[in-house]
Order: structure tokens, then sequence, then C-alpha cells
């Protein structure tokens, strides 16, 4: 069948495939032992050969620009900080035949079944240990064995909801499973994305190839654990460590995904056994948590006593009953090395079978004869921890082939093993297979290992009909990891016959449902607000700085009064005047960034590439740019990116009450920069062109013009920037605006009775319709500044303690 | 012997606390052939909004506390009436440290006073080659591990200085055998780890003292506070006995348990996360009566 299906194409006909060498011994995901393209890549490689070399570089870098578009990256840790790195697209996929497939996910969801019942009896009946097929010192000394968990059944009645595995394919051309991921396994997010960049690139030939889509995987998940949260009567969250988690991206992501809370530690709180979600709306039960955050972490009461991420009490949560966590805490144990020896053990133990896919060879050294065999076998042998948690070719530092140590750490290595056994595993070394990847204009052979994920269903385990391929950055096997340059490649599971089309959109029949409002945690509103607070003043920053520099190039001497009086006013919010792009500003433009990244899931990409586009364009300016003319256009410039930002926060974040509270910020923050800078500019010390500069600054020179027939004075310039209601930028407007947010807001009007910060408005506002322009003086107008300031304690009094 | 025990505990916070939650693990258990708890009430000041209790993994009594109102001071006061059995040390009939080890290979069990959970390092006590060759003087001395032990109990004893002050709760073991000199919770600490270091399993057993002792007899060491000391599991035969460094004995009629654990983190008497901007000031008050 094979042969008939590639005999149209072969290779040799390829131009692409002519110099792709393959490895003696190591079998090739593209081309079988015969020399065969295996099925599906000849269809590949013809359309590859059709579009031509220029064609097919500027697809993968449209896969790329998607990637950097939707701001796709990962945390690499390469020194004291973490840095954002582009996610690195391999971008030819991986191609796997549906049988190949079937037999992979037979023996993961037997995996799977093994994995839940050989945790089940660990914090349960221990009879493992008792029947002699599990060594006691093996989890007593586990550091991932949660005592506190022990006797605990969990409250959906399963320990695991969702593994991912890591496999290779090895000499004899079958898989393997290289190791389990079990604790808080990351990447399924990275595989969506995988997917959706490839195929921006190659549309064309996706769509005639039948590709199993990844869609139903995830839907069938979501509903899943949306059905555990309802029968536990709450609400389904992420659990998160924050941003600087290495893959913090990826929550944010499957959060928006899938429509559920991303949550952190301090977003929680446990009152009455029952883990309740702080939002603006109060306390709201949280039944179902998808855990990314390590076990250890999650209970600084009860587990690790120094952790600062987590939530006291969840463990008596956990207890109670009150919770599901997915997956179970405790489940890091799987991850342990030295289990894989005894895996075949236990699978004909607990399920009468053997393993459908066979792991990698394992001996643990706290037994006799397992050590001595170690011993004997040193130089052929892979030596590493046994409670090690890190698959064996990501972990350089801690695993290494016997015969590769020099001859004096290899002594001292066989007296600790022969000391202390325990601690030691030695593995069979791992043979990966090679797969195509395109280096400038060759395809080349790469190592590869195969990334699978598994998610209990409402009926058993489902297998992901795909992944992620972890390419190696040269013909090392052990440089396979990402962190250390490796590249991700999407898997296509190819079909025989059309497949499904599916999405996370409501099915036709399929009743609509809207979830409710008020669920927005009270940390993301902090956020939010700071976010609002922080552009609005980088705005008003850069509009004062505008105005400075033109008359600066105007007037060509600094030492003129009307310069000399703005000076002030920036000294007294931090900023020299004297620097073309005062530090005050960066730093202000930065504070806006972190309040951002805080909330990655709460506004769309585009807002965020748009911030990030804002602070990056600073930067540059920072470094080259002169005062007067050239500041006086990149702060132009300045201006137009952050109206882009506000423009693509404000016109397209839907109106729940996350944006209700960027809103507050926004208005809270331009209401007190406008109050002040009035008052400054029309004092009694005011000099000649103040007024003038002051419309300029409060953006309402052509109103004025408008709508007084008079030249600018200090009482229509304060009529049109304080007091009148149909100017945007007026005082009285953000007021009004602030008014209308706070009575909307969950709590602003209880029974008829306004909030505290729902009032204070109302009578900010209500004194300023009735208030003369004669009497806004400066001092006036610094107390009404302060009064806003203090509108911003009572809201954070209400909605953030 | 029957006693009375009265525990308080009292903390006073820098700034108000603006609420909290606490584990806290005083009150005795009742341990077969050890001891039996009549009665015990724990009370506290202010009184926590709620209260629940259970039984941790190594089968200690917990009670939570959650506190949601500002307060600046917590009290809390056990009272507990206790019988223990006047128990006679065992003969030696423990095993060398060779065969310790087979000794352990037979329990295939991870029950909570299963010797496995002791041997490796736990949150506060590390293994220390210098604490090992420490007690490894103990081991070539002596012809059996229950010899051993009673060796390193001895010789901590003679080695350093009993001196409150000198260390505090956070002093790790490695830092109090620089000293020399420690509390109870330090001599209980070094001497795990150097029992750990020679492959002994060893545990921490917190608890009180009599505090007047019987007639003629000195008064012990740290009976004015809560205190700590040392089991270690010396062989099949004679399973865990429990050894007090701070007053060179074993652990008799006058010990009486609240708990055990691998080392004080597991069994301190409060843990607690607290929201507040400033630190606190604990003090403690003990008094064991016997009564007959």
């Amino acid at each position: 069948m094979r042969n008939q299906e590639t005999s149209a194409q072969a290779p040799g006909d390829l131009k692409l495939i002519e110099d792709y060498a393959l490895l003696p011994g190591v079998p090739d995901e593209m081309i079988d032992a015969d020399g065969n393209l295996r099925p599906g890549w000849a269809a590949l490689m013809t359309a590859f050969d059709t579009l031509g070399p220029e064609e097919l570089a500027a697809r993968f870098e449209r896969a790329d620009q998607y990637l950097r578009d939707a701001g796709v990256f990962y945390r690499k840790y390469d020194g004291a900080e973490g840095k954002e790195r582009a996610w690195p697209l391999a971008h030819i996929p991986l191609l796997l035949d549906e049988s190949e497939w079937l037999t992979i996910t037979e023996g993961l969801k037997q995996r799977a079944e093994l994995l839940e019942r050989i945790l089940a009896d660990i914090y349960g009946a221990n009879e493992l240990v008792a029947r002699g097929l599990l060594p006691p010192d093996l989890i007593a000394r586990n550091p991932e064995f949660m005592r506190p968990l022990v006797g605990i059944k969990p409250a959906s009645g399963h320990y695991l909801h969702f593994c991912a595995f890591e496999l290779g394919r090895g000499p004899d051309g079958a898989w393997w499973v290289l190791g389990d991921r079990t604790q808080t396994p990351s990447g399924a997010g990275f595989a969506l994305e995988n997917r959706v960049a490839t195929t921006r690139a190659l549309s064309d030939i996706y769509a005639g190839m039948n590709i199993h889509r990844l869609a139903g995987f995830f839907r069938d998940f979501r509903d899943a654990l949306l059905a555990q949260g309802k029968r536990l009567e709450g609400r389904v969250g992420i659990l998160t460590p924050g941003q600087h988690n290495e893959t913090y991206f990826e929550h944010a992501y499957i959060a928006r995904y899938l429509g559920f809370m991303l949550l952190e530690g301090e977003d929680l709180v446990v009152e009455n056994g029952q883990v309740m979600v702080r939002t603006v709306a109060g306390l709201k039960p949280i039944t179902v948590l998808w855990r990314r955050m390590d076990a250890s972490f999650i209970d600084p009461l009860e587990l690790r006593y120094d952790s600062r991420i987590g939530t006291p009490g969840m463990v008596e949560a956990l207890r109670n009953g009150s919770i599901s966590m997915i997956n179970a805490v405790g489940s890091g144990i799987l991850e342990t090395r030295a289990l894989s020896a005894f895996m075949p053990r236990l699978a004909s133990a607990i399920l009468g079978q053997d393993l459908l896919l066979p792991e990698i060879a394992t001996w643990w050294c706290g037994q006799d004869a397992e050590r001595q065999h170690v011993l004997d076998n040193f130089d052929a042998m892979m030596i590493g921890p046994a409670f090690s948690t890190s698959l064996p070719f990501d972990d350089l530092r801690g695993t290494a082939l016997g015969a590769g140590i020099p001859e004096h750490q290899k002594r001292t290595l066989k007296e600790r093993l022969a000391a202390s056994g325990a601690h030691y595993v030695g593995q069979e070394p791992v043979q990966l297979s090679t797969a195509p990847v395109y280096v400038e204009g060759k395809l080349v052979p790469r190592p590869i290992t195969l990334r699978v994920y598994a998610a209990r269903g409402e009926h058993g385990w489902t297998i992901m009909p795909g992944g992620f391929a972890r390419v190696g950055s040269s013909l090392d096997t052990t440089a396979i990891a990402m962190q250390r340059g490796g590249q991700a490649a999407d898997v296509w599971v190819i079909s025989s016959s059309p497949v499904e089309q599916i999405s996370l959109l409501p099915r036709e029949g399929e009743k609509l449902m809207r979830n409710p409002a008020g669920s927005l945690p009270s940390r993301a509103a902090d956020n939010l607000i700071w976010l609002g607070r922080y552009a609005e003043r980088c705005e008003a920053m850069v509009r004062i700085l505008r105005a400075y520099n033109a008359r600066l190039a105007e007037l060509s001497n600094p030492d003129i009064p009307l310069l000399k009086h703005t000076r002030a006013y920036l000294e007294a919010i931090d900023i020299d005047a004297a620097e073309a792009l005062p530090r005050g500003l960066l730093q202000a433009i930065d504070s806006a960034v972190l309040s951002a990244g805080q909330i990655r899931d709460r506004f769309s990409p585009d807002g965020w590439l748009a911030l990030n586009d804002l602070q990056k364009t600073a930067q540059r300016f920072g470094t080259r740019v002169q005062p007067g003319d050239d500041a006086t256009r990149a702060m132009t410039v300045l201006l137009r990116k952050l109206a882009g930002f506000s423009g693509l926060v404000h016109e397209n974040m839907y109106r729940f009450a996350g944006w209700r509270f960027l809103e507050l910020g926004r208005r809270l923050e331009r209401g007190i920069q406008i109050a002040r800078v009035s008052g400054w500019f029309t004092g009694k010390n005011a000099p000649d062109g103040a007024v003038e500069m002051l419309l300029e600054i409060g953006d309402s020179v052509m109103s004025h013009r408008r709508r007084y027939s008079v030249s600018a004075g200090t009482q229509s310039t304060l009529d049109l920037l304080v007091l009148d209601p149909l100017n945007p930028r007026s005082v009285i407007f953000q007021l009004a605006e602030l008014r209308v947010q706070l009575e909307t807001l969950p709590g602003g009007i209880d029974d008829g009775q306004l909030s505290p910060a729902a009032k204070l408005a109302l009578q900010l506002h209500t004194d300023l319709v009735i208030a003369e322009p004669s009497s806004m003086s400066q001092d006036a107008l610094e107390k009404l500044a302060g009064n806003i300031g203090m509108l911003s304690n009572l809201i954070a009094t209400a909605y953030f303690t | 012997m029957l006693y009375d025990v009265r525990l308080e505990l009292h903390y006073d916070y820098d700034a108000p606390v603006q609420g909290g939650r606490h584990l806290v693990r005083v009150t005795p258990a009742s341990i077969s052939g050890i001891q039996r708890v009549i009665a015990a009430s724990l009370r506290y000041d202010p009184k926590p909004l709620a209260e629940t209790q259970f039984v941790d993994f190594f089968g200690n009594h917990v009670t939570a506390i959650v506190f949601r109102d500002a307060h600046d001071a917590l009290d809390i006061r056990l009272s507990a009436r206790v019988f223990v059995e006047d128990i006679h040390p065992p003969a030696d009939l423990s095993p060398t440290l060779d065969r310790l080890e087979q000794d352990m290979g037979r329990i295939w069990s991870l029950a909570p006073d299963s010797p496995h959970h002791f041997l490796a390092p736990s949150p506060r006590v590390d293994i220390d080659p210098v604490m090992t060759e420490y007690a490894r003087q103990s081991v070539v001395r002596t012809m059996s591990v229950q010899a051993a032990v009673t060796d390193f109990c001895m010789t901590i004893n003679r080695d350093f200085v009993y001196e409150s002050g000198a260390t505090d709760v956070a002093t790790t073991p490695a830092e109090a055998f620089a000293l020399r000199k420690g509390v109870c919770q330090d001599f209980a600490h070094v001497m795990i780890a150097g029992l750990r270091g020679v492959g002994i399993p060893a545990g921490y057993v917190s608890g009180f003292l009599r505090t007047n002792p019987p007639q003629g007899k000195p008064r012990l060491e740290g009976a004015d506070a809560m205190h700590a000391w040392v089991r270690a599991w010396c062989g099949l035969d004679v399973g865990w006995i429990e050894f007090d460094p701070t007053n060179a004995m074993l652990a008799g009629p006058d010990h009486i348990t609240i708990g055990h654990g691998r080392d004080y983190a597991d069994i301190s008497p409060i843990v607690g996360v607290l929201k507040t901007s400033g630190s606190h000031e604990a003090k403690q008050a003990v008094d064991v009566v016997r009564v007959e």
C-alpha cells in the first residue's frame, strides 16, 4: 500500500529532500526504513516544492509574524531574571498516520489509568507497599510525597484529570514513554498556538490533508471541568503562580480560551472550609482549580511554610472535599524518575496487563541487585538522581552517561552509589528518531520528542489528536529542551477520511449560555485601575512635555518665565524637563506595562502589543532625542501610540466590571491632573502665555475658539477646563463619568443607599455644577484634586481589601 | 502518674493584625502504652471566628483557628489531665547498625510510625557531614544501635550548654552545633541530624516536663516551657525509644507527650499566616503538676 501511495513521488523526485541525509541506524519520521516517504509527507513535500523556496520562506515568516502579533512567549531563565522569549516555532509540522496514532492513544489511556490507580493507592490504602510492589522508602524519602494529603479522597473521585507524556521513537521504530507529567503539565496552550501559527502559513495544504482538529479535545475538557464545578456548586478557575512563571503566557492564554478565571493565591481565601475568590462583588465560591502551581506552594500553613504565593487553608478545603484540584495535590510523585523502574511490574499487578507502550529501562539503586547491575554496566548507563522529576534529557547537570564521566569523578560517584544507592537511578540511554527541520532553505534531520496530552472527560480519558514535537537544535539528543535552543513543531495526525470541523463556539442546537457578570477578582480590578491611571498619567505628562518643548524650540531661551513656570510644575511630579525624554515618564510607562502584565487574560493581545510598542518606542527615543523640536515630534509620536492603546482597549473591551475599573482609573487620573494643572497655570504667579499653554495641554484650543468669542482669559479657560460638562477633558466631565460608573459597580447602590465612593462622587460633581469660574482659585483646585484622590482611596477600601 | 497540665501562649503584635489563620498543635494525644489523655481543652482570647480540629499525618491533634477582626494580642490556654505510664527502660535487644538496615528492609509500611519517614532530611533538619561524623563516634564506641543512641544522647548533653536566648526558633541544627549551645529544640535537632546521618531513623517529640521534681531530685531543664526530645528507632525487636538529650536521660514518667514529627516544623505549637505589617513578641508559661 505504502509503496503504491508513494510510487508517484519517489523521494528522489522532490527537490527539497534531495540532500536530506538520514543518520545510519536512526529512524526518521519522514522517510521509513525502506527509503520511502511515510504517509502524508509526499503531499506536504510536493506542496512545498510547488511553492518554491521564496514563497515557502514568506509563508514561514507569516507564522512567526502571527506568533509575534499574538504575543506568544515563554520565559527563559539564563540569569538572575527570566526574560520573555519569542516562541521558537519549527515551521515544518510533524506528520503521523492515524493508525500509528491509535497505538499511541491506546497506550496512553492505559498508562493514565495505571497512574491514577498508583496515586490512589499511595495516598490511600497503601497496598502496593504492603504487597512489596513499591519500596516504602521510595515514597517516604520523596519530596513530592505530600503527607498532609494522605487519606484525603479527591472531591471529584479522581486524582488525575490532565496529564502529559513525553514520547520518543526508539531504534526499533516503536514509540517509548520517556516521562510522565502529572504535577502541572504545561504546553497544551502552546500546542494550540503552534497549530494556529502553522495553519496560518500552510492553510491551503492543511485544508487538503484531513488533519485531526484540536478544539474538540479542549471543548470536552472544558465541559468536564464546568460539569465538575456545577456538581460542587461553584466556579472553575486556573491557579497560576503569577507572571514570573516560565509558562504564565500559557496560563493566561488557556484561561482566555476556555473562559475560566485566572487566579493567584492571594485572590483566594478559605472560609468555613470552602475556597472563595475575592471579587469586586464580594466572595464567590470556587470549586474547581486547574492548578498550574506546584503542590507544595499552595498552602503555607500545611505544606511549604515559606510559600508566599499560596492560600492559607487550602489543604483544609481539600480535607473538606469542597474543592477539586486538577490534578490532586501530591500527584507530582508520579514524575519521580525511579518510579519508572517499577511501572512494568505495577502494570501487571494492578491492570493484569503488559504496558502497551514501553518505557526507558530503569534500575533504582536503592535495591541491592539493581545497584549491582548499574555498577557492573556503569559506562553504558545514564546515571541520575532517583528523586528528580525532570526528564532525563532535560537534566544536563544532574544526569550523565557513565562512559562520559571523567575517571576521578567516576570513582567518587561509584562510591556514593554503593553507599547511598537510594539516591540514584541507572537508565538506558535515550535514542530518538529524527524529523526534518527547515534550515536556510534546506531540510536537515533533527532529533525529536513528542509531547501528548491526556484529559479526563465525562466518560474517561481522551488523548489530544496532536500535541507538539520538541525538536533539537543539533543532532545531539540532549539539546531538545527549548530552554537550550530547541524548537517546537506542530503535530498533524492524518486521517484517511475527512475530519469533523470543531471550534469552541456553541454547536448548532446547543443552548447559548451567558456567564454571569461580577466575578472580577479584586486583584485584577486593582491592576486595571492602576493601568488606567498610569496610561492617563503618561498622557498628561506627554502633553505638558510637548507644549514645553514646542515653546522651547520657538523661543530658544529656557529662562523665560513661562518655561520656568512649566519646569517647576513638572519638577513637582518628578519630571526633569531638561531631559528630552524624562526618566519619570519612562517609569510611568513601565508601571503601566507592569500593571497590564498582571492581567494579561483580561484584555486583547492587540492592547498588550500596543502598550509594549509604546514602551519600546519611548526607550528608543530616550537614547537619542534632543530637547526642543526633536522632543516635540517624539511626544507627538508617543501621544499617538497612547491614543492607539486607549482606543484599542476602550473600543474593544467588553463592558463587564473589568472595563469599569479601567475607566475609573482613567477618569480619576484625568480629573486629578486637569485640576492640578489648571490651578498652576491660572494661579496668581502664572506668567504671560500660561492660559494659552493650559488650553493646549488640556487639548481644548479649538473648543475654546468655538465656545467663546473672546481670546483666552483665565475665566473662560477655567470654565472650559473645569466646569464645562460637554468638554470630555474637563474635571466636571470626569466626575460625571465617575458617578455613573461607581453607581453601576456591584454595591454601588444597595437598598437605595449609595456606597461611600458613589456618595463622594455625587457631592464633588454637584459642587462643580453650581460653582462659578471665579471661585476656582489655585487653592480650590488643589483641594478638588485632593478630594478626587480620596475617592480613589474609598474605591480601594470597598473593592480591594 | 497523673498530671494536670496548663499552658499559656501569649502573643503581642506590634501592629494590629487584620485577620489570620493558625494551626495549633499543643493538645496531648493518647498514645497506647505511653499515656492516656483524660481531658483536654483549649481556650482563646479573642475568640476565633471559626475553630476546627483534625488529626494530622503523624497522629497529632491539630486545631485550626481563624480570625477576621482586628486584634493586637492573642492568648491560647491549654488545660489537660494526662495519665502517664511508668514504663521501665527496655533491655537492649537492638541490633548492630549493620543489621538495622536489614530490619528496615523488612518493614513494608508507610504507617505514621514507620521508620522510613525518619531517615531522610526533613524541613528543618539537613544531613550534615560534620554532625554525621560527630554521631559516628558514638557508633564506634558501642556494640548496638540502642547503646549508640544512648551514648550520643549523653555526648550531646556533655558537649552542649543549655542556654535560653543563645538561639531562636529559626536556628538551624548546624548553627546550634557550631555554637554548642541552645535549648531543647536545638539539642533535639542536632541529635536527629546526627542519628539520620549514620542511618538511624530519628524523630522529634514535643511535650511538657513535670514542673516540680520528686523530693530529693533536681528540677529538670526546660520544665518552665514547652519541651522537646528525640525518638530513635532501634530495630524490629525494640522499636522506638525516646531520649531526652537536654537532660541526659530516657524520656519517662516525667515526660508528657504532645505529639511527633520529623522535626520541629511538623509539630510546632503554632504556625500562622497573619495580615499585619509588624512583628510580634511571644511569651509562654507552663505548669505541670502531679495530682494523685
